[in-house]
Parts: structure tokens; sequence; C-alpha cells
């Protein structure tokens, strides 16, 4: 990603937006953007999911190998979570090898979803310290408007759950659905004009400080957290989108099969 | 080129195996302003091919040696995602896509008025979301109505289609298996108000009556998808 140049007057505006308890585009502080959600979408992937948050557009996608499970680990398969962000999502990102952002983008989102535990990679394997599969998630993002994070992470939970395992293609039995026991979601804040708002634009997050992102599984356990770019934030900050995310994740959660 | 004669794929109709007749081209459907943060843009499904062209642009050119002086330079990257075929694929660059981007470039740098904007770049994302067969040829395509939707002025938009053989049968726009196990694929690239080209490639083999029938083909069916072509970007200016 380039550098991008923040005019001082996109901050200040933020400021004297958040003063009087407002948003560029009109929303409340926790307000987030419309979504759609949906699957099924790609004919040439096991398991796939577009997102929509307002001018924000991810697909995922998930096809699945055969590896030979690790020598230290032979009853377990694999997953591997990979993400990119082309030059087609938007004129700050530019083309060349990975980004640090679309690495931070991609970890993140899979540790979200490998430490919910959702998937038993136990399950994955066929024969011990021969075959196992390895699931293969691609987050690919189309338009950046900003929170590709929780695009990434919502298409990409959609998408497992909609996996079928290929296994007649590779001609080890029979095609079953991909088990995914839990929904974990991802909930992101940016301080913006001082304070923290959830689901920013992309406008938000040029003139906005850090971030946070949080992971939550079912039952409100917290699977990841990630605190990025240069800012200062304090324990009641936290505690207060801890407490939205709660009621967003659950919110989300019910979008997904 | 496969070349495996002995797979059947006309059957005793003259039919192919997905119906269609040998001149017939697969079913498209064009849709404009797909990427919202994109100055121009385009969703381009062709059979089971899905093409995403993003158009930036123009831009300043940077890193400032890529900049022309007297005309505007066209920055094109094909890519194919990585869920877009059977066999995953590893992200990251390889010959073919360079080729493909490069040649891409060469015919849509042969219609943009590039004098008008001397000093910048024309950025032209494309990406392939599900590939049968012929992704270029839609990749090229798709590209043309992005830059249209972005408002680039060109001479004319580039159709893009291929022609080739199977079983010692000249067709139309071909199919997964056709491309496969075929004898030949001729690609061109056509500009439909004057008939002339800007891309063209081939490999296999093809008589020279082949090669006629292959090439008017190409034309023909250049011509249908033009007018799918002007109707989508009609129907995004009325919306």
């Amino acid at each position: 990603m380039s550098e991008p140049i923040v005019p001082n007057l996109l901050r200040d505006h933020l400021s004297d937006l958040a003063m009087n308890d407002a948003r560029l585009d009109g929303r409340g502080q926790y307000e987030g953007r419309e979504i759609k959600l949906e699957t099924g979408i790609l004919p040439r992937a096991e398991g796939s999911a577009r997102v929509t948050m307002g001018n924000t557009i991810v697909l995922a996608g998930v096809k699945f190998q055969l590896m030979t499970p690790y020598p230290d680990r032979p009853n377990q398969g694999g997953l591997m979570c990979s993400c990119e962000v082309r030059p087609i999502a938007g004129r700050h990102w530019e083309a060349g090898p990975p980004s640090p952002e679309s690495i931070e983008l991609g970890r993140v989102v899979d540790r979200g979803i490998r430490e919910s535990g959702c998937i038993d990679v136990d399950d994955l394997c066929i024969i011990p310290g021969e075959k196992a599969w390895q699931v293969i998630l691609d987050l690919h993002a189309i338009s950046d408007d900003g929170n590709l994070f929780d695009a990434f992470a919502l298409a990409g939970i959609a998408a497992l759950r909609s996996a079928i395992i290929p296994a007649e293609k590779f001609e080890v039995g029979e095609d079953s659905p991909l088990k995914v026991s839990k929904k974990p979601i991802m909930c992101s804040y940016h301080k913006v004009g001082g304070r923290f708002v959830y689901d920013a634009s992309y406008k938000e997050e040029l003139g906005g400080d850090e971030r946070i992102h949080i992971t939550l599984g079912d039952d409100d356990h917290v699977h990841s957290l990630q605190k990025g770019l240069k800012g200062i934030f304090t324990a009641d900050e936290f505690a207060d989108i801890m407490e939205h995310a709660k009621k967003r994740c659950a919110e989300l959660r019910e979008l997904i099969n | 080129m496969g070349g495996y004669g002995d797979v059947q794929m006309i059957d005793e109709n003259g039919l192919r195996m997905d119906g269609r007749k040998p001149g017939d081209v697969r079913p498209i459907t064009i849709e404009t302003g797909v990427v919202p943060v994109a100055d121009g843009s385009c969703r381009m499904v062709w059979g089971t091919n899905e093409a995403i062209v993003a158009v930036y642009g123009p831009m300043e050119a940077h890193p400032r040696k890529i900049q022309k002086q007297d005309r505007a330079v066209i920055d094109v990257a094909y890519n194919m995602a990585p869920f877009s075929t059977t066999d995953r694929i590893r992200p990251g660059f390889n010959r073919r896509s360079r080729e493909i981007s490069k040649v891409t470039k060469d015919a849509l740098e042969s219609v943009v008025l590039l004098e008008l904007y001397p000093r910048s770049k024309i950025r032209v994302s494309i990406e392939i979301i599900s590939a049968e067969a012929g992704t270029r040829c839609v990749g090229l395509t798709a590209a043309s109505v992005a830059l249209a939707d972005a408002g680039i002025p060109m001479t004319d938009m580039v159709v893009s289609v291929a022609s080739g053989k199977v079983n010692d049968v000249v067709v139309c726009d071909l199919n997964k298996e056709e491309d496969n196990y075929g004898e030949a694929d001729l690609p061109m690239g056509i500009l439909p108000n004057t008939g002339e080209l800007v891309f063209l490639q081939m490999d296999g083999d093809l008589s020279p009556d082949e090669f006629k029938q292959a090439w008017d083909y190409n034309v023909d069916a250049a011509m249908q998808v033009h007018k799918l072509m002007v109707e989508a970007l009609k129907g995004g200016a009325n919306q």
C-alpha cells in the first residue's frame, strides 16, 4: 500500500463531527453499514461467500488439497488462510509482493477462525501419517471502502460453513460437508476524531488513528485481538467497545447458516 | 493444445458437448459499476467464466520512470484468483499472467487516446474470479467496457473472442474441454466499428480454409458481443 497523504482538513473535520456525535456518512458511533451475505457464488470453489458492506465488497473461496500430515501431528490435517488485496480493490492498493497490511489482515482473520476451534483438524485426517485434507481459505478484496477485516472474517466463516469436501474428485471416499462447529465473528473499531467508531469507512480509516479488532466465538468467548496502527487507548475505552462487540457479534452470527 | 483426437466433442448432429452449434457463443451477461470505489468497472460472466475489471485514473504515473512526456501509460494487471480453477492457483506472479497482462496492455493502448493525458497512468485491474476457457478474451473485453464506464476516450472498444478446432470441426468460443483437448485456438481482439484488429494469438494446427472459417466466426461473434457491451453501458448510464 502506498503511504497515503492524510489531509489535515479531513482530520479536523472528523474531530468536529466526533464532537457532535456525528459521522461522515450520518451513522451513529456504533452503527454498522448494511451487510449483504451471499454464499455458493463461486462455481470453481468448494465453498464460497461474498460480503457487501456499503461500498466494501470481498470474496472468500475455499479449496481443498491432499497433504501429508506433519510428522509430529500424524493425525491432523491443516487449515490455511491466505489474503490478497490486489490493485482492483482501490487506488491505494498497489501491485507487488503482499504488503504488511494485507499480511496482517490475513493473519488476524486466520487466528480468529483457527483459535475458535471451529474446525477439528483431527477430523481432516484420512490415513494417519499418510493423507489428510488441507483446507485453504482464500480471501480476495474487490472493493475497499474500509473495514476489510470484518468483511473478510464474515465471508471467511460463511464460506467455510458452506464448503463441501471434494472426496470423490480426489478418489478418497464420498463428498461431505466440511464440519464447522462454531461461528467466530470479528468486530473492528477505529479511533476517529478521538473516539472509537464501529465499521469505519475508508475515509475514517485514512483520517483516524489506531484500530482494534475483536473476534468473539459462540458464548462470547474471545478468540483473537489485535491492536493496529499508532495510538493509545484506555482500559475504559476497551471495555466499552467490548460491550458493543458482544451485542454486534450475536447479531452478525444470525446472518450465517 | 492437447490434440487428443479420440475425445469425441461433436455429436452425430454436429452439436457440441454443451449443446451449441459450431458458430454459437456461450451466454454472456455484462454489468457495470460493480466496483463502487473505482472510476470505472465491469463484471462479465461468459459461460462459467467470470471477470471483474476495475479502472483507476488517469492518475499520476509513478514510479516516475514509467512516465511518458507526451501520453499516458496503461498499467494492466491480469490475475486469476486462487479459487478460480479446479485446482487452486498459488497467488503471486507467473509467466502466463505476465504475458496476458502485456498483450492486453498492447491491445488497450492501441485504442485509448493516450495523448490526451501526458505523464499520467491508467490502471486496469483484471481479476478472473471463475475460469472456464478464454479468460484472456473475457478479461480484455471486460476491460474495454470498464474503460468506457470510466469515461476514458477510446477510438473503439476491443471485443475479444477465440475460435478453434475440435475433432476437425472449426468451432467458435471454445469451452473448457474444447480448449484442453482441441487442435487449435485462435483468440482475436477486434474493433467492431472498423473491423480492425489489435490483438492476435494462435496456437495449434489449422488449414488455410479452417483458418478463414475461425477468423470469420470470431468477427461475427465480436459483432454480437459488441451489442451486449453497448446495451450494458447504456443501461448503466440510465440508472
